[in-house]
């Protein structure tokens, strides 16, 4: 009787533990883009010259790069999509949204990926002092999230295949679109101020 | 009593009078005219404001949906 009655309170609650546990997650996630952040704007803004003149001669991707941010910012309407659809209760249609989203995510690593085997070539690795070892560990460090989100992405498709999700159940499916969501809006403020500071 | 009290005012007087009257809090960013201390000042500022901004979302989300809720339970 009690743990029906607690199950009845946990339905009922207009937000989820699950929901909640990822925010504090979230919360955590920002303070260690924070620091680094942090740590870059006092390498950037310490020195005068950025790039340093011994890297003077290497050109970051800007515009392959800005394409690239378009896919996520794109993967992030369709993940959003995908909510809106479950919440309708069309199951058929979140599959779509949610394979969409998981390619786009996917095509997002594999061109951070190639860039960073032409910058490698170049000469610029995380060895290369302060420009290189700020640039790979911030970039890296989201990118690592991105395939993180993936990850548990693959996870969701695999779920709602399984049918585990309707209108009324799909916490799964809003847990992964707030991480999702999350790491999409990172990426501009990182892309603007790795590729533009 | 009144000795000990006299005798902490007197001790505390004496190491007021004999420390430095200014301190420098962080010697990185005493001179703020340089790059890297200004750096080094936003950098401390950014940070600073990061657990605000994060604890002001998750309440303010958590605040939010629970009004909405009661709202929604009241019309």
């Amino acid at each position: 009787m009690m743990v029906q009655r607690g199950m009845e309170i946990a339905e009922n609650r207009p937000f989820s533990n699950a929901k909640l546990g990822v925010l504090i997650l979230l919360g955590a996630e920002t303070m260690l883009f924070a620091g680094l952040i942090g740590a870059f704007l006092v390498y950037r803004m310490g020195n005068v010259t950025w790039p340093p003149l011994s890297h003077a001669d290497i050109q970051l991707p800007r515009l392959v790069t800005g394409i690239n941010t378009g896919l996520l910012i794109i993967s992030g309407f369709t993940m959003f999509q995908a909510l809106r659809t479950i919440q309708l209760d069309k199951v058929k249609y979140l599959r779509y949204y949610l394979l969409f989203t998981g390619a786009l995510g996917l095509l997002f690593l594999v061109i951070q990926g190639s860039e960073w085997i032409q910058l490698i070539g170049k000469g610029l690795t995380l060895q290369s002092g302060v420009y290189g070892a700020t640039f790979y560990v911030l970039i890296g460090c989201h990118a690592v999230h991105v395939l993180g989100a993936v990850v548990w992405l693959a996870i969701v498709i695999c779920m709602s295949w399984a049918g585990r999700f309707s209108s009324v159940n799909h916490t799964g499916v809003e847990t992964c679109t707030i991480y999702w969501i999350y790491v999409v809006a990172l990426w501009p403020i990182l892309y603007f101020l790795v590729y533009f500071a | 009593m009144l000795q000990k009290m006299v005798l902490t005012i007197l001790i505390t007087t004496l190491i007021i009078v004999i420390l430095p009257l200014t301190l420098e809090a962080c010697p990185s960013c005493k001179n703020l005219d340089e790059p890297i201390a200004r750096g080094f000042n936003w950098s401390v500022m950014f940070m600073m404001a990061m657990p605000f901004t994060v604890f002001g979302i998750i309440g303010g989300s958590v605040f939010y949906t629970y009004r909405r809720a009661n709202r929604d339970l009241k019309t």
